[in-house]
């Protein structure tokens, strides 16, 4: 699995990678049920899934976008 | 209130996400036409948005869990003093008759009853994690609040209750239950309320194993 050469799409790749990171965060945390689980999930899932809704955003407007 | 989404649900609509993602990444070239566009914009804001917002309110809710607070070794004689075989011990009666929700006993009398109170409560629990983690936290029957308690939780429930604006001893001195609705007589320290959990005399109680 290699990043695209396209700078579009691989901002929606490293965007998705992030966002998976963030999920499986959390997920871990439903299934930890820990006092510092909450902790984590928010810093650290929550940093993930923000980055990387931050980075799908950005590509939005930052890189022109290929045409349909 | 809101409505407890089962953790199996949230896991599910995890692995869902995460499959469309993984999607997402190996072909990004979808995202060239405009089914593809939308595809991207559910995966990659819309589903974790939901996924989040929907975990954030699910561990919120556990927050206020009697099992969630008595997880914590060092709260382990607060949970065992709600068994004590002793009406005089506040926490005990409150718990074993009922007068607090079992599963939500601790943050029942250990929110502020205001407009921001669970906030509150969320940030002192940041500094109990703190305290924990980062600090010598005291020993168990050491272990003091950070601010004296309000009886504004105790009248949440208590005030306008017969029992308590009738009751012979609230009502012996006409000053008295204005002054505790002021708060400016406690219910816990000013010798009426004085044994709450008393951690520090459990090796000389009963206990009582009955209830939930």
């Amino acid at each position: 699995m290699t990043l695209s050469p396209s700078p579009f799409e691989r901002r929606l790749q490293i965007s998705g990678v992030l966002i998976i990171l963030g999920l499986l965060v959390e997920a871990l945390c439903l299934a930890w049920r820990g006092p510092l689980a909450f902790l984590v999930f928010l810093g650290l899932g929550g940093l993930l899934l923000f980055a990387g809704i931050v980075v799908y955003l950005y590509s939005l407007v930052s890189i022109p976008h290929p045409r349909e | 209130m809101p409505v407890p989404v089962p953790v199996s649900f949230l896991l599910l609509l995890i692995l869902f996400s995460v499959s469309l993602i993984a999607l997402l990444f190996v072909r990004p070239g979808v995202t060239v036409a405009r089914s593809g566009k939308i595809m991207a914009f559910l995966v990659l804001f819309f589903l974790p948005l939901l996924c989040a917002w929907i975990g954030v309110s699910s561990e919120l809710e556990r927050s206020k869990s009697t099992a969630f607070c008595l997880s914590c070794h060092i709260m382990e004689p607060y949970g065992k003093s709600l068994h004590v075989d002793d009406p005089s011990y506040l926490a005990a009666a409150h718990f074993q008759n009922h007068r607090v929700p079992a599963d939500e006993a601790c943050y029942t009398c250990h929110t502020n009853y205001t407009m921001f109170g669970t906030a509150a409560s969320k940030l002192r629990g940041l500094r109990h994690v703190y305290v924990y983690y980062f600090t010598t936290p005291p020993p168990p029957e050491k272990i003091k609040l950070y601010d004296p308690f309000n009886n504004r939780e105790c009248l949440h429930c208590h005030e306008g209750a017969r029992s308590f604006e009738q009751g012979a001893v609230h009502n012996s001195d006409p000053d008295l239950l204005p002054a505790i609705k002021a708060n400016k007589k406690s219910c816990l320290s000013s010798g009426c309320h004085e044994v709450v959990h008393n951690v520090g005399t459990l090796n000389n109680v009963k206990f009582w194993n009955g209830g939930t």
